[in-house]
């Protein structure tokens, strides 16, 4: 009884964490870069509701994640125009797509699915891999999940290998850490900049178009419900390294998930303060109370050559 | 980036200014394309326009009850702008409006419900008011205490405080041990006791039916007093100098972390003040989302003025009529009420991309 109620724990607190794992890593990369995205909701609810429509109408979930990025990356591409060459201000900017988002989903559903709709959109299958179930406790939870579930680990690793390793790698740190002495070195702060919010904007459209056809199979209005700015917590929270920031996103998966256990086990524990608890481990974050990390030197300022 | 002087980009500004102010243009600009393109819209979707339009008027400004109900959403409004205005004035971005509302109106609808209710003098409504305000104040000075002792961004802490509010308003009317009204024959809804009538706000005109209160006067009260503070006091000064240069600041003897703190403080009082007069003004009893969308509304209504007090009165107008107008739109028109929100949404980015035409200097 008890184990599988923490399989099915373990199972939802690893669904959770996949969008936010896809949307931190991006979102990583491209804050090492100097741009904070706070559209990353935004972004993923877009991608989610296009995944969800696309996939309805077509049939094909992988023709829906297809849309979902590749709305999420035109966002990014116009984030990156006021963010990068308009100098506007990030944050503001990011509020201000995140409400957009918000509205043009809620009113684009009501349109084409009516407000009521319970239509099933296609949805990915469980992979259910037999040589991952054989793992004790973790194993069923591990193996049955979407593909999908799979490249968001797949794609920390190719994250932290480009950082690592590759020589636009170099040139979006040292454009988030100095980018005047990078202009001075010939690279191009602009196009490092946008790439990464490019890069950022591609990982959130796989976070959001997992959540409507690979994790619930539906679209409900707002229903990336903050975890684009639990994304970004993340980053902070991981000190703008994907491995921590992996560990952030898996626990606030597991934290979201609590409110399912809880209940389950029958404890006593108000519904809502389970609700909270992720945002609150996140202020305790990056309040700093959790090792004090460095933030990339130029994090949220715009660049402009020779002034 | 050497760091222009801002006090002569000011002044500079302000020559090449003069003829064209583009602090006003850019705003008023803005608006109109951003309600242009919710108009065509509205088009697109196949419902009459003049239809939609009818429906909007109506709903806004339709009947003396549709205008009082229009500028009391106004006044929450102009409360949580102002807020926003005067902690941006300290160079602080407060986008916690929301979740000051919400601990703002729960904790005034407890004051109202446990001990105010007989209290003489008016008393009975401006406790619930001062507690409310409290609740804020305290909401937003944590967002002040954060960023002043260990460096938070204010952003994040206030966004993060938004999701943390709003979680225990539902407990606290999902909780028979909160606020949550027991269960009669008639509700068994989660949310709390409708308020005693001694802690509504007093209407203004009780004889013609509209339900406009006194939270008009208050906000009046909190424009002007806001804009002197702002525009011509030595707080609204220190204010300013701190948010442009902390370190200059502190070497000319001032404590910045306190005006970090007293401008957090202040804007989420005001936010809590907002949140309370909600409660007490119009919908008298808490429902765990009495809140939604206020908070954003507010933050753009501080975006749009450009922090002026005046500004945000105009901001807080339009967006009350606007939102009361979208309900009636999407009641007797069948258009959604969520374009309101995409042009609001529309409003925010052309605002902050045409910053660069209104300000040369770096901002953040």
């Amino acid at each position: 009884m008890i184990d599988e109620q923490m399989a099915v724990f373990i199972g939802s607190g690893l669904r959770l964490a996949v969008p936010i794992i896809f949307a931190a890593t991006g979102e990583m990369l491209s804050e090492r870069a100097g741009v904070l995205n706070l559209s990353l909701d935004g972004m993923m609810l877009m991608s989610a509701f296009t995944a969800a429509l696309a996939s309805w109408a077509t049939g094909s979930p992988l023709i829906g994640v297809a849309a979902g990025v590749l709305v999420a990356t035109a966002l990014a591409a116009v984030q990156a125009v006021l963010s990068v060459t308009l100098r506007a201000n990030q944050l503001v900017v990011g509020i201000g797509f995140n409400i957009l988002a918000l509205g043009s989903t809620t009113f684009l559903y009501r349109e084409i699915f009516g407000p009521l709709s319970r239509d099933p959109i296609p949805g990915f299958a469980q992979l259910n891999l037999p040589w991952l179930a054989h793992i004790p406790v973790i194993g069923p939870a591990l193996a049955n999940q979407t593909g999908l579930a799979y490249v968001s680990i797949l794609m920390v690793v190719v994250t932290w290998l480009i950082l690592k390793y590759t020589s636009f790698g170099l040139a979006v740190r040292a454009v988030g850490e100095d980018p005047r002495a990078a202009d001075k070195a010939g690279i191009s702060v602009a196009k490092t900049r946008y790439l990464g919010v490019l890069y950022a904007g591609i990982l959130a459209g796989l976070g959001g178009a997992f959540m409507s056809v690979a994790d619930s199979n539906t679209f409900t209005e707002n229903m990336t419900k903050g975890a684009g700015y639990l994304a970004i917590t993340a980053v902070i929270f991981g000190g703008w390294n994907p491995w921590y920031t992996l560990a952030a996103c898996l626990l606030f998966g597991f934290a979201t998930a609590l409110q399912f256990l809880v209940p389950a086990l029958q404890l006593d524990v108000p519904v809502a303060l389970l609700l909270l608890l992720p945002y609150l481990l996140a202020l305790v974050a990056i309040a700093g109370f959790v090792g004090k990390s460095r933030q990339p030197s130029a994090l949220t300022i715009p660049f402009e050559r020779g002034g | 980036m050497v760091m222009k002087n801002p006090k002569l980009a000011r002044v500079a500004q302000g020559a090449r200014l003069e003829l064209v102010p583009l602090q006003v243009v850019v705003p008023v600009v803005s608006t109109i394309i951003a309600l242009g393109i919710g108009l065509v819209i509205i088009a697109a979707t196949g419902a009459s326009v003049v239809e939609a339009i009818e429906a909007f008027w109506d709903g806004m400004a339709g009947s003396d009850f549709n205008i009082g109900a229009s500028i009391n959403r106004a006044i929450s409004l102009a409360l949580v702008g102002l807020g926003f205005i005067f902690a941006s004035r300290a160079n602080l971005t407060n986008v916690g409006g929301e979740g000051q509302i919400a601990m703002g109106g729960m904790f005034a609808t407890a004051a109202a419900l446990h001990g105010a209710g007989g209290l003489p003098l008016g008393l009975a409504f401006i406790v619930p008011l001062a507690v409310g305000t409290l609740a804020g104040a305290v909401w937003g000075g944590l967002a002040g205490v954060l960023k002043a002792a260990r460096g938070t961004n204010e952003v994040i802490s206030t966004l993060l405080l938004s999701f943390i509010a709003l979680p225990l308003v539902y407990w606290s009317v999902e909780s028979f041990h909160l606020l949550r009204k027991p269960i009669s024959d008639v509700s068994s809804l989660p949310e709390s006791a409708e308020i005693p009538d001694s802690t509504k706000l007093p209407l203004l005109f009780p004889d013609n039916g509209s339900p406009l209160h006194i939270g008009l006067l208050i906000a009046a009260i909190a424009v002007v007093v806001v804009w002197l503070v702002l525009r011509h006091s030595s707080l609204g000064l220190r204010l300013r100098a701190v948010g442009l240069n902390a370190m200059a600041s502190r070497r000319a003897g001032m404590r910045t972390s306190f005006y970090v703190i007293l401008a957090m403080t202040v804007s989420g009082g005001l936010g809590g003040l907002g949140g309370a007069i909600m409660i007490l003004g119009q919908q008298f009893y808490l429902t765990s989302d009495f809140s939604s969308g206020y908070g954003f509304d507010g933050l753009v209504v501080g975006l749009l003025s450009r922090g002026s007090a005046v500004g945000v009165v105009i901001g807080a107008l339009l967006f009350g009529f606007l939102r009361s107008g979208s309900i009636n739109m999407e009641i007797s028109a069948q258009v959604p009420s969520a374009v309101v929100l995409i042009c609001q949404g529309l409003i925010v980015i052309i605002i902050a991309g045409s910053a660069i035409l209104t300000n040369r200097k770096v901002t953040r």
